[in-house]
């Protein structure tokens, strides 16, 4: 059936005949269990890495914890998990509130990207320690706090991460009542027991929809909120206030859109993994990666403007601070990586993703989007590295006068980031083990109201639009 | 989302071109009016040009006041066109389709307009010419053209271009329309200008296909205006306040937020003027007002951080300025006035489908959001020159003239007759969108209810 779902796509350009009801929900409870080998051995294989990775990172606080110089590289991991497994979740937000059918589907597994948080919290633990207070020797350093206590930063920013892990869990629990019911109906044995326990006796009424959809509604802004406040505080305690003279006004939405860009890369992955490894390619149409192949677009050409915008407030105002920061961030210690973070954030998705062809299939948009996540973990050890580079007796200057040499990640660095990179894709795969990768509820939805038809001499799809 | 209304073809041709086969009452005396507002306005502006800008408020060290900050304005309404028909066409926004043809006529409008500002703010235009022909790199006399103050002229000018030919091929079905139901000398006119349309698959695939490239390809121009202009201020390190990086992005969604409450005030004055509420009905504006709670709301994020990292440097001069920007009258009034209208007061009513569906609280609404919008250019222009500062021996406030403000009214009254005089010519609804619309949208039952719905095509 999947071969012929795949098969009549390529053939017709037309999205497959839709699915009854009762099979969507027999099929999708039983991708939950039946793991293959391959699944097991990946599994296995990133769980002992995730493990070998958080060890690292005890040892190295044990070993370099004094010295915050040698955090820049966990800096720059704690800002790319924070991109990726804070981003992806917004996929199963934005679309919907603006009534996008095709995303319908696939907001599951965006939403299991909320649980991969747990691993950005894990890294921030003892960056928040590390942190030079904003008074250190007399001297408070320029933050966007002010006159705020001394340990502001690290309080707000560690508060507002575990906010975020919480609503993020919360957007996904409330999203997933509805299929903890059809787990306690159709599955056995723990999913069977687990899924009585969180339908909290759903059985569908008028008003259990109603309050279904506002509960989506409503963590679903708060979601973005907190995201957007998240992004603002990672970027600038954890970033900017960390060099003297680097005032950035966009910096904070240049994080967070690059942050949507990973996110939306994520999923990507995630579904293309799924749909080849689940065979689930009858519910996982190429309409949903042509359409996000152009929301992935669209954000790669926003990383380039907002780069662009205060490139050039820097280049042309040539005040020492404008020309120390350029120094610091691009011409200096990270001019490799300012090339190699331009070119695959943006130079090859952008010649990637501009094909109509390649978004309207899986195999580029895959690669694509693996690109992507390379180059902002390079982009983020550009801007996070330099600036935790700053020894701490300079960071109450008015401008950095001396740029440090560069930092090249040691042993502990390397386990790190493979570690917590590790860590986000066992969650997001131990994850699909306990609830179905997509939405048995949604992809019901998107057969109720999305429906091939012949139009004229070729085909469409008539798109229902509730309000 | 759009509820589906049958409407037969015949009623769509009558009812969209009442304006060109039929004169309406108000539209000579309201023509004639504006016609004697614009005609001072070309006399003042004359004057000007004759006697020089010792007729305006502008004296060191404020030498940007009312032109400039009407010059940024008028290109952020600009952006509404490319927002409405460029964007919602790419994302296939169904609910797009009565707007487009307005949204599209106020960029090309608004952005002739925006061009005569730096024009005669440069005291003596005739010498435009050097920029236009280079007559000496090397003496230093031809400009930088590195300089922003450069790439503006070229931005808006590609952007000019590109929006009226986005303008024309999207008038072409209509021209067509036009050509079959005139005689004499506008059936001749209509004849030249419809290019020889019959709607036959070819023209129609060829029609739509430039539509889309054009669509893509103004995008790109769309972002740089507005940005481009921004850094006209942004890399001039040396006025307080405009040296921060987030100008570019910050201007063009104050672009949009300002646009789009344009496309607002004149679907409603359409609607009531030329009596079209069986097209443009509330739940467009209900569509309209959502969009615009998000650009507002995004708009606002981007202040909140203009004026975050301007404190966050700590620096005397800038508090200073914020100080006075906020605190200090009549800048505190002003400041008062535009975060009210721009966003205070509009967004949480928009926040009512109520009040989105009720077309004189939009019209009201949308007005509001321009005075902020336009009182925000003020402000961040005028204040980081007027501030009083070390070295500036001449330390008068700066009024704008009664000359300035003519020629501020004189650029609404122009806008307004270049849509009049173009409604007597070309419908301002699209008739083909509207036909189209009525193919592409369907009523399905699910369950009990009754669902509008799309029909998407597939490739």
């Amino acid at each position: 059936m999947g071969s012929q779902a795949v098969a009549h796509e390529v053939e017709h350009h037309a999205p497959p005949p839709n699915v009854d009801a009762d099979q969507v929900t027999r099929e999708l409870i039983a991708t939950t269990t039946g793991a293959s080998g391959r699944f097991k051995a990946w599994t296995w294989g990133l769980g002992i890495l995730s493990v070998v990775g958080i060890v690292a990172l005890v040892l190295k606080f044990i070993d370099q914890g004094d010295d915050s110089t040698k955090w820049g590289y966990v800096a720059a991991l704690v800002s790319f998990l924070l991109s990726v497994t804070g981003g992806a979740p917004m996929v199963a937000m934005a679309p919907v509130m603006a009534k996008a059918n095709w995303v319908r589907p696939i907001t599951r597994i965006a939403a299991l990207f909320s649980f991969a948080g747990v691993a950005t919290v894990i890294m921030l633990i003892p960056l928040v320690a590390i942190l030079p207070p904003l008074v250190t020797e007399g001297a408070r350093r320029r933050t966007v706090w002010y006159m705020a206590p001394d340990y502001s930063p690290h309080f707000w920013t560690t508060l507002s991460l575990v906010l975020l892990l919480i609503t993020g869990i919360a957007l996904f629990y409330s999203a997933a009542l509805p299929d903890f019911a059809s787990m306690r109906d159709h599955s056995t044995g723990w999913r069977q027991r687990l899924g009585k326990r969180l339908a909290r006796g759903w059985v569908g009424t008028d008003v259990q929809w109603r309050t279904l959809r506002m509960r989506i509604g409503m963590f679903g802004s708060f979601y973005f909120l907190i995201l957007v406040f998240v992004n603002f505080l990672v970027s600038t305690d954890f970033g900017q206030s960390m060099v003297p003279g680097w005032r950035d006004a966009i910096f904070p939405m240049y994080h967070t859109v690059s942050g949507f860009q990973a996110g939306v890369a994520g999923v990507v992955i995630a579904l293309y993994f799924s749909r080849k490894y689940m065979k689930l390619e009858k519910y996982i149409h190429l309409d949903a990666f042509w359409s996000l192949g152009r929301l992935l677009f669209a954000l790669t050409l926003l990383w380039i403007y907002f780069f662009y915008s205060s490139f050039i407030v820097f280049w042309y105002g040539r005040s020492e601070n404008d020309i120390a920061t350029l120094d610091l961030m691009i011409k200096g210690p990270m001019i490799y990586a300012f090339f190699a973070g331009m070119i695959l954030l943006w130079f090859v998705p952008w010649w990637i993703l501009i094909w109509n062809k390649v978004r309207r299939g899986t195999a580029m948009m895959v690669v694509g989007s693996f690109v992507i996540l390379i180059g902002l973990l390079i982009d983020r050890i550009r801007t996070f590295v330099p600036a935790w580079s700053v020894p701490g007796d300079q960071i109450h200057q008015k401008w950095l006068k001396v740029i440090p040499e560069t930092v090249w990640p040691d042993i502990f660095d390397i386990l790190i980031m493979a570690g917590g990179i590790s860590l986000v894709a066992f969650i997001v795969m131990m994850m699909t083990r306990v609830i179905p990768v997509l939405s048995v509820w949604q992809v019901q939805e998107f057969n109720l109201l999305a429906k091939p038809i012949r139009y004229i001499k070729g085909h469409a799809t008539l798109v229902a639009k509730p309000d | 989302m759009q509820q589906r209304r049958e409407l037969d073809q015949v009623y769509t041709n009558r009812k969209l071109l009442n304006g060109q086969l039929d004169t309406p009452k108000w539209w000579l005396p309201t023509v004639s009016i504006l016609g004697v507002v614009i005609l001072i306005g070309v006399v003042v502006i004359a004057t000007m040009i004759n006697k020089g800008l010792g007729l305006t408020g502008l004296a060191r060290p404020v030498y940007w006041g009312l032109f400039i900050t009407t010059f940024v304005f008028w290109v952020g309404i600009s952006h509404a066109g490319i927002m409405i028909s460029a964007i919602l066409r790419l994302t296939q926004a169904e609910w797009r389709r009565p707007v487009t043809r307005a949204a599209e006529l106020l960029t090309v409008f608004s952005l002739l307009t925006a061009l005569v500002f730096p024009l005669i703010h440069a005291g003596r235009p005739w010498r435009i010419a050097y920029w236009i022909m280079p007559y000496d790199i090397s003496r230093g006399i031809y400009p930088n053209i590195r300089s922003p103050l450069i790439m503006d002229p070229v931005a808006i000018s590609t952007y000019l271009t590109g929006s009226t030919l986005f303008l024309y091929i999207a008038l072409l079905p209509d021209l067509g329309n036009l050509r079959d139901r005139t005689t004499g000398w506008k059936n001749a006119m209509y004849t030249v200008l419809s290019l020889g349309w019959r709607g036959n698959p070819r023209q129609w695939k060829m029609q739509t296909v430039g539509g889309i490239l054009l669509s893509a390809l103004m995008l790109p121009i769309f972002v740089s205006v507005h940005s481009i202009v921004s850094w006209d201020f942004a890399v001039a390190a040396a006025v307080e306040g405009w040296h921060s990086t987030i100008f570019a992005p910050y201007f063009v969604i104050g672009a949009v937020h300002s646009g789009v409450s344009a496309v607002v005030t004149m679907m409603a004055l359409m609607r009531w003027l030329w009596k079209w509420d069986d097209f443009i009905r509330p739940e467009h504006f209900d569509a309209l007002a959502r969009l615009l709670i998000v650009v507002a709301t995004g708009w606002l994020a981007f202040t909140f951080l203009e004026l975050t990292f301007a404190l966050y440097g700590q620096d005397a001069p800038e508090i200073a300025l914020r100080e006075m920007q906020m605190f200090q009258w009549p800048w505190n009034a002003l400041f008062i006035i535009f975060f009210l209208t721009a966003y205070a007061i509009p967004v949480p009513m928009w926040l009512f489908k109520r009040v989105r569906t009720n077309i004189a609280l939009m019209f009201w609404t949308s007005i509001l959001v321009n005075i902020g919008m336009w009182l925000e250019r003020f402000l961040i222009i005028v204040p980081g020159l007027a501030r009083r500062t070390p070295f500036v021996y001449t330390w008068e406030a700066y009024t704008p003239s009664a000359v300035e403000w003519v020629i501020f009214i004189w650029s609404f009254a122009w806008v307004t007759f270049l849509m009049l005089l173009f409604s007597k010519f070309f419908p301002l609804v699209p008739l083909f969108e509207q036909k189209e619309s009525q193919v592409f949208t369907e009523d399905v039952m699910i369950g009990r209810a009754k669902i509008p719905a799309i029909v998407r095509e597939a490739d």
